[in-house]
């Protein structure tokens, strides 16, 4: 199978070529796949601790505080000491509680990430695996997202818990309606499935990239990407799932400790994903942002593309902590009032106007 | 080495469907099934069926085990005291024996015999890739665009439907 793998998928950069220069065939295939996944792991992990750290600092400025200023300079080293506390905390299971399901839901949402992660294009030959039906994949792996909420929500035994994982497992399920049919409208644009093919289709200028190439219909598509996202990953203002000041957290209540932690880490991981999805299906995912002019654009270009990835990516990070200290939480029959009446008859017309503007010609 | 890993996944599939069907606890089954579903994903991956792997982690996975998971929480017996009684559990495996011996019989015979059944299937089905079955989904010749307008109108019926479900009545408040 390992075989069959690496023709599927072959790691194709220069890591790839040392390890297969110095290996034999089938053991390069499986070095080169156990490589893969370590770098998504340390991804993973360095990606939590520069999120929060960002999160915490954003959230300071916005409120004019400094945030966390006294480990490190700047409080750079905060995330480390926070992820020592949390592993040293003991883990308290509520009296009651599921033991099997308490401990293995925090890592859903991490894995989803996980695996999203995977077929990430960061850069030409930067991505794990490239399957023909990317996007497929993507809707399907991040219900395990919504399995371990509703999951940790049950097997705490609280009623705060439930309530919180209900919710959200309604509110996740309804905005991945809207995420998917904008999903499929990329899908149509760019004639492929794959992640890498949508990006390569945005080849060229930053107006050859779906925000700006197709008229009008692109940015809005884009805007309500933005908003659907942002519900399904229970951000500010749609954090009625967790709602601290009604479910006095929802359904990481009774989490402490690292279990606690793994929740956090796959919240912002998640967020990181669904940043780096914008990226792929709006904002040209590793094209440099050319303008067609002479001097600057192979300047540009001389920046390598997943550098320009995560710019994108931590652009529309920022984006999302920009949402959460801006709009006010709404209530739980307006989310489902924005989902159903508004965004999924918006994101059906979008479909059909793209629809009619692929058919005759009108992109780009 | 295809084959172990094949029986290692075969054998995953079986034996988390087992335990999906035989756990008292019904949301202990439902993760039990959750993972049986990927292990056969895994299956179509061997098979180089990747369109159908994915379908599969996409609609079970991230779709159906949801809402089972939401009913079941909903409910208020998980069933974790309704094991069944020694009669009627054994009942169940003697049906289970005779279904499993019956389709032991049928695949040793169509092996002996195989130039019953399994002609089409000997040899390898070549990959097919995303956009041949989409292609082939929506051609008008050849294809299957029938069944798959009427299927998307029955969706479209359906997704109407639920909306109107979820609306809610004004009559009440427009009386006085």
């Amino acid at each position: 199978m390992m075989s069959s793998y690496a023709e599927l998928y072959p790691v194709n950069n220069f890591i790839g070529d040392i390890v297969r220069s110095i290996f034999p065939e089938p053991a390069a295939a499986i070095i080169n796949g156990l490589l893969a996944l370590l770098s998504l792991m340390a991804l993973v992990g360095s990606l939590g601790a520069v999120l929060i750290f960002l999160e915490r600092k954003v959230s300071a400025h916005f409120q004019l505080r400094f945030g966390p200023m006294r480990v490190g300079p700047h409080g750079l080293l905060q995330p480390l000491a926070d992820g020592i506390k949390a592993i040293f905390k003991e883990i308290i299971k509520p009296a009651g509680a599921d033991t099997f399901i308490f401990f293995l839901a925090p890592l859903l949402p991490v894995s989803a990430a996980f695996l999203v992660l995977a077929v990430i294009p960061f850069d030409h030959h930067l991505q794990v695996a490239d399957p023909a039906g990317g996007v497929l994949y993507v809707l399907g792996v991040s219900g395990l997202s919504i399995l371990g909420i509703l999951l940790a929500g049950w097997a705490s035994n609280n009623k705060y818990s439930l309530l919180g994982a209900m919710r959200s497992g309604a509110q996740m399920v309804s905005f991945e309606i809207s995420i998917a049919l904008l999903m499929l409208l990329i899908v149509m644009l760019s004639g492929t499935a794959s992640l890498r093919g949508i990006v390569l289709a945005q080849q060229g200028t930053i107006f050859d990239w779906w925000i700006f190439k197709l008229p009008f219909l692109g940015i809005l598509a884009f805007i309500m990407y933005l908003v659907a996202s942002t519900a399904e990953l229970n951000r500010t203002p749609f954090d009625i799932a967790e709602a601290e000041s009604e479910l006095t957290g929802g359904f990481a209540t009774e989490y402490s400790g690292i279990s606690f932690a793994m929740f956090f880490l796959g919240e912002f991981v998640n967020m990181f994903v669904a940043a780096c999805l914008v990226t792929t299906f709006f904002l040209g995912g590793f094209h440099a942002p050319l303008f067609g002019l002479p001097v600057i654009d192979p300047l540009l270009n001389l920046i390598p593309g997943f550098l320009w990835f995560f710019a994108k990516a931590f652009l529309i990070v920022f984006l999302y902590m920009w949402f959460r200290w801006t709009f006010p939480r709404v209530r739980v029959d307006q989310l489902m009032y924005l989902e159903w009446r508004i965004m999924l008859p918006a994101s059906l017309i979008l479909l059909m106007l793209s629809g009619l503007f692929v058919a005759q010609g009108w992109v780009g | 080495m295809n084959d172990f890993l094949f029986y290692v996944i075969a054998s995953a599939v079986a034996l988390l469907s087992l335990l999906a069907v035989t756990l008292p606890n019904l949301l202990h089954g439902a993760i039990a099934l959750v993972g049986s579903f990927f292990a056969t994903a895994a299956i179509y991956i061997m098979l180089q069926m990747e369109f159908l792997a994915l379908a599969q982690i996409a609609l079970y996975v991230g779709g159906i085990v949801v809402f089972m998971l939401i009913i079941i929480l909903l409910t208020n017996d998980l069933g974790v005291d309704n094991s069944l009684s020694r009669v009627s559990a054994g009942r169940q495996v003697g049906k289970g024996v005779i279904i499993a011996g019956f389709i032991t019989a049928l695949c040793l015979f169509f092996t002996s015999n195989p130039s019953l059944l399994l002609r089409t299937t000997e040899h390898r089905a070549a990959p097919v890739s995303i956009d041949e079955i989409g292609i082939r989904l929506l051609s008008t010749s050849n294809g299957f665009i029938v069944p798959f307008e009427v299927v998307s109108l029955l969706l479209l019926a359906a997704l109407i439907g639920a909306v109107v479900l979820s609306r809610r009545e004004n009559k009440k408040e427009e009386k006085p």
